[in-house]
């Protein structure tokens, strides 16, 4: 095999023979700047834009990272998801009813793409073996979105192996992330891509469902792409030359970028191109940087951020949100760069949507979709929201890159709770996002704002009986139960686990976290074993629990009461060797007889506080986790109790000369899991005055209701 | 007569006869308590006795979350019964048009409670008949002509570049909709009138003299309803910025927040009577 990476090496580009040596496989480098250790890709794509197709080469160095002997490669045909109704994405999506009709692809809008020549770079043809594989079992079959080729000679562990592929796509007009509308294209998942190998095994290869994105492997590229001349091209990684062909009324830009594990572009005739620079300086504080570092028990050197180039593709009607855009990614830079490590690329590019291209929203590294529209509400946080949110993708997915098939909330989940708190440090809330056929109403209307954590929480508890967190993305019960558990359940949770833990542990958790995994692929068991790092205590039992099971979150306070605690009691007692009998008339008497000047008074008055904590859902605390209440008293005073948690209930009883006012679990609103949150409190006395107006409120709007049917009479 | 007269003369008849207004407010608040009184009753019950209602907010979303996800089983039949409950509000006001219209048509008669209610009684079918008429008529203009703007517009939009030309039409396709549904409802108002001042027994007959009515003077009775339609809009921002206004809760504020509410709903069930008394004082002054 070394044989033939030499004569591979040899024939490749001249940009592929002067990038540097792999380093060792295995051995994820800190920063792009040292390469990939075990991929690389040169690849040549030309858009014919009147027939929606693209026509490309790639050479793909690919370097056994393992001890395994690996006989084949997989590799990913994604676009073919978009082929035919047998695919996996469309018969799934089809079971959920959502592309039947508008969404689903119209005739002679399908998208594919072709093989059309495999080969190693000695020339052994690979077509011959090349066949579509189900990996994912036989309820794929049908699915052409992985294809498998076999070597003449397996590959031995650290050698490498030099591809040769050209491949003819035709680009969907837009199902999903990509498609073209007009002469707009974004371009996503559009090259022949290996999956990744696992020691032990295999190729992890699934094929493209319609709940789940992606997963491969950190590489360094080099991609040139010819686009009519005149169009405007934005891309993962830097431009690094441009030339334009008079002739064929083209222009060719090569974009290069080292440590990444995909690759998009977008090309439009009419977009802006924007460019503003992040400069650390000016938007981080010595103070920032000093609060920062103490927290994270760091350097200051060792938070500090770098500039970074920031370029945006823009359509020209939303030119006024221009800077719209660049101050929610400068927040975005800024707080994701403090908290979990300094971005380590030169450029990102932020691509506003092309208009019905479907690919809003979407991230990849060094490039991401926003989406806005032509009006907006400076209330909403929108598109601000899908800013930070793409661009923490960078961290979460584009540098911890975890498998998004098998565990997708490693991202969506930490990237949402890392959303909300990006979002409520630089905006605060938000307006609830209320749009009536483009127009949005909190312009006119007093629409609540609110913060994420709180619409997280609302999804969260709805989807908790579906399915765990840490479910195989298409294996959901639906869309709806993949997008609540891997989002937002799993980013409640960590607010939970962040509440539970405390600031200063809890920053320290998710910075090692992020820069120990930094250009890896992290996985659950990665994450936990830094919770109990950090935290010094073995917090397993958190995930076992609420992350891993379906089971519902609910503690909750059922009785409150004091009664007096009579002095004295009827009976016969025996005292100072005598018998005595307490009657009914005797206690009177007793009770009544009042102190004599200079004796004590008579005993004080006490009440028996009860109250009882349940354990309603069927999800347990654990390790040395407690539930608190605490009880507050008529004259001020408040007594707490603890309780494990474990039995289905506990009653505690508290003597106090007062009577209590109310009880309360979870004082600090810890569990914001917690399916039931007013069952988390009782008060003895049932009047709120809010919740009064609430009432008065209600039957305002009933009122309304009921005369608008009326008007219709 | 003009659309101003007519309005202010219709102001005039709904003001001396204040006992409509009493009525219709008193059958408005007592339905709202039948329907409302459920969610009353959870709302005290989830939140009377729980500090959590110390803090609630007028559009919680964390406890509306945690309402839905313990009563989803029952919210299919809330959201019927409420369904049911709007439908029947609204045979209950096709009954009580005809006292509405009956009084306010009788310029110097009672309104009494028996004229009010022999009214009701006396329209009913009639008024019945009419609203049946009426949903046909609404459905068939409405399909037809938003048909037609939707073949129109539909390939504009789909041809678009930027999302300008898809917002302009769809809030313009919106826009017409709502103008259409004001001419039907006009037309369907003026066939009301016509039945009890024609003393009309035949509903399409009624229909016809309205139309005849209104093919004369359509613009003049268009602006009538427009003026009142924004009067309403009016009354209304000014019903919200006030009760913005009213600040955090305290018992205070609260009874404020009540009174004023209701007075909100006063003001709409007048609107409703005079968009009847107003049509009456312009239909009566142009005999056909």
């Amino acid at each position: 095999m070394r044989i033939r990476i030499l004569r591979a090496c040899l024939m490749l580009g001249t940009a592929l023979v002067l990038w540097p040596a792999p380093s060792i496989p295995g051995q994820a480098p800190d920063s792009p700047a040292a390469g990939a250790p075990g991929l690389r890709y040169e690849i040549w794509v030309e858009l014919d834009a009147a027939g929606k197709m693209l026509v490309g080469k790639e050479e793909i160095v690919w370097t056994n990272p393992t001890k395994d002997t690996v006989p084949d490669m997989l590799l990913h045909l994604y676009w073919n998801a978009f082929k035919n109704e047998a695919s996996a994405f469309l018969r799934e999506a089809e079971a959920e009813t959502k592309f039947r009709g508008d969404g689903s692809p119209e005739d002679g809008e399908w998208g594919w793409v072709d093989v059309t020549d495999i080969r190693l770079a000695d020339g052994s043809d690979l077509k011959p073996s090349f066949a579509y594989v189900t990996p994912d079992g036989p309820e794929t079959a049908g699915d052409e979105t992985v294809a498998r080729v076999l070597f003449p000679d397996p590959v031995a562990p650290g050698e490498s192996v030099h591809l040769r592929i050209e491949f003819r796509s035709k680009i969907p007009r837009t199902v999903a992330r990509s498609g073209y509308y007009k002469n707009s294209f974004f371009i996503g998942q559009w090259y022949p891509k290996p999956g990744v190998y696992e020691e032990g095994r295999g190729w992890n290869c699934h094929a493209y469902h319609q709940n789940s994105e992606f997963f491969s492997d950190f590489a360094d590229f080099v991609v040139h792409i010819t686009v009519p001349r005149g169009s405007v091209i934005g891309s993962s990684g830097k431009a690094a030359d441009s030339r334009t062909d008079e002739s064929a009324g083209t222009t060719t830009t090569t974009f290069r970028q080292a440590m990444v594990h995909d690759f998009a572009w977008m090309t439009d005739p009419r977009y802006l191109k924007v460019e503003q620079d992040f400069i650390a300086s000016r938007e981080v504080t010595p103070k920032e940087y000093d609060d920062t570092a103490k927290l994270l028990g760091l350097s200051i050197d060792e938070v500090r951020l770098p500039d970074v180039k920031m370029i945006l593709l823009i359509a020209p009607e939303h030119k006024g949100q221009i800077e719209r855009h660049f101050r929610a990614l400068r927040a975005a830079i800024k707080y994701y760069g403090l908290w979990y490590g300094p971005y380590p690329y030169e450029t990102v590019t932020m691509v506003d949507p092309p208009y019905r291209t479907g690919s809003g929203g979407m991230e990849y590294p060094t490039l991401f979709t926003a989406g806005t529209q032509v009006l907006t509400s400076p209330d909403e946080l929108d598109p601000e929201g899908v800013i930070v949110h793409e661009f923490g993708h960078g961290y979460w997915y584009g540098l911890t890159a975890t498998n998004e098939f098998e565990a997708a909330w490693l991202d969506e989940g930490f990237n949402t709770y890392s959303t909300g708190l990006v979002l409520a440090r630089a905006y605060g809330p938000g307006a609830i996002p209320f749009n009536f056929k483009g127009i949005p109403l909190s312009s006119f209307l007093r629409i609540p704002k609110v913060f994420d954590f709180e619409t997280n929480r609302v999804t969260a508890i709805q989807t908790v009986r579906f399915d765990p967190v840490t479910t195989w993305s298409w294996k959901f019960y639906n869309r709806g139960s993949y997008g609540a558990n891997v989002y937002m359940r799993a980013a409640t949770l960590l607010g939970t686990l962040e509440d539970l833990l405390g600031e200063p542990a809890w920053s320290r958790i998710m910075r090692t976290y992020h820069m120990r995994y930094r250009f890896r692929h992290p996985t659950k068991a990665d994450f936990i074993g830094v919770v109990n790092e950090i935290a010094g205590k073995d917090m397993t039992w958190f995930f076992d629990e609420l992350f891993d099971s379906t089971r519902p979150f609910d503690y909750g306070v059922s009785d409150l009461y004091s009664v007096k605690v009579p002095v004295h009691i009827r009976g016969v007692f025996d005292t100072g060797g005598a018998r005595e009998e307490w009657t009914d008339k005797r206690i009177k008497e007793a009770e009544t007889v009042k102190a004599k000047p200079g004796e004590s008074s008579a005993p004080e008055t006490a009440y028996r506080t009860t109250f009882v904590l349940r354990r309603y859902g069927e999800a347990r605390i654990g390790g040395d986790t407690r539930i608190q209440a605490v009880v507050r008293f008529k004259d001020g005073t408040t007594e707490t109790r603890t309780w494990d948690g474990q039995a289905r209930w506990a009653r505690f009883e508290i003597i106090k000369p007062v009577e209590a006012e109310s009880v309360q679990i979870d004082p600090e609103g810890v569990w914001l899991i917690d399916e039931n949150l007013a069952n988390n409190s009782q008060g003895t006395d049932g009047f709120r005055l809010n919740t009064s107006k609430l009432m008065t409120q209600l039957l305002f709007t009933v009122q309304c209701i009921l005369h608008f049917f009326g008007s219709w009479s | 007569m003009g659309a101003f007269k007519a309005i202010v003369n219709g102001m005039g008849t709904t003001l001396r006869k204040p006992r409509i207004l009493i009525i219709l407010y008193v059958v408005n608040i007592l339905f709202a308590l039948v329907v409302a009184f459920p969610f009353l009753a959870l709302v005290q019950t989830e939140l009377g006795y729980s500090l959590l209602g110390m803090n609630i907010r007028p559009v919680d979303l964390m406890w509306i979350g945690e309402a839905v996800l313990k009563h989803q089983d029952a919210l299919a039949a809330i959201v019927s019964g409420f369904v049911a409950c709007g439908f029947a509000y609204l045979v209950l006001h096709v009954f009580l048009n005809g006292g509405i219209v009956g009084r306010l048509l009788d310029r110097e008669g009672p309104a009494d409670l028996a004229s009010f209610w022999g009214d009701c009684g006396r329209y009913f079918w009639r008024f019945v008949r009419l609203f049946l008429l009426s949903l046909l008529f609404l459905v068939l203009s409405l399909g037809i002509v938003m048909k037609l703007v939707s073949a129109l517009f539909t390939p504009l939009s789909e041809a678009a570049v930027t999302e300008w030309p898809a917002l302009i039409l769809s809030n313009l396709h919106f826009l017409i909709a709502l103008l259409l549904l004001s001419i039907v409802h006009m037309i369907i108002d003026y066939a009301r009138i016509a039945v009890v001042a024609d003393e009309e027994r035949k509903v399409l007959k009624a229909l016809r003299h309205a139309l005849t009515f209104l093919k004369k003077r359509f613009f003049r009775a268009w602006a009538i309803y427009l003026l009142i339609v924004a009067a309403t809009v009016a009354g209304s921002v000014v019903f919200y910025v006030v009760l913005g206004g009213l600040g955090a809760p305290a018992v205070v504020q609260v009874v404020a927040a009540l009174v004023w509410m209701q007075l909100y709903v006063v003001f709409r069930i007048w609107i409703r009577t005079l968009f009847v008394a107003a049509q009456a004082e312009f239909y009566r002054s142009h005999p056909y």
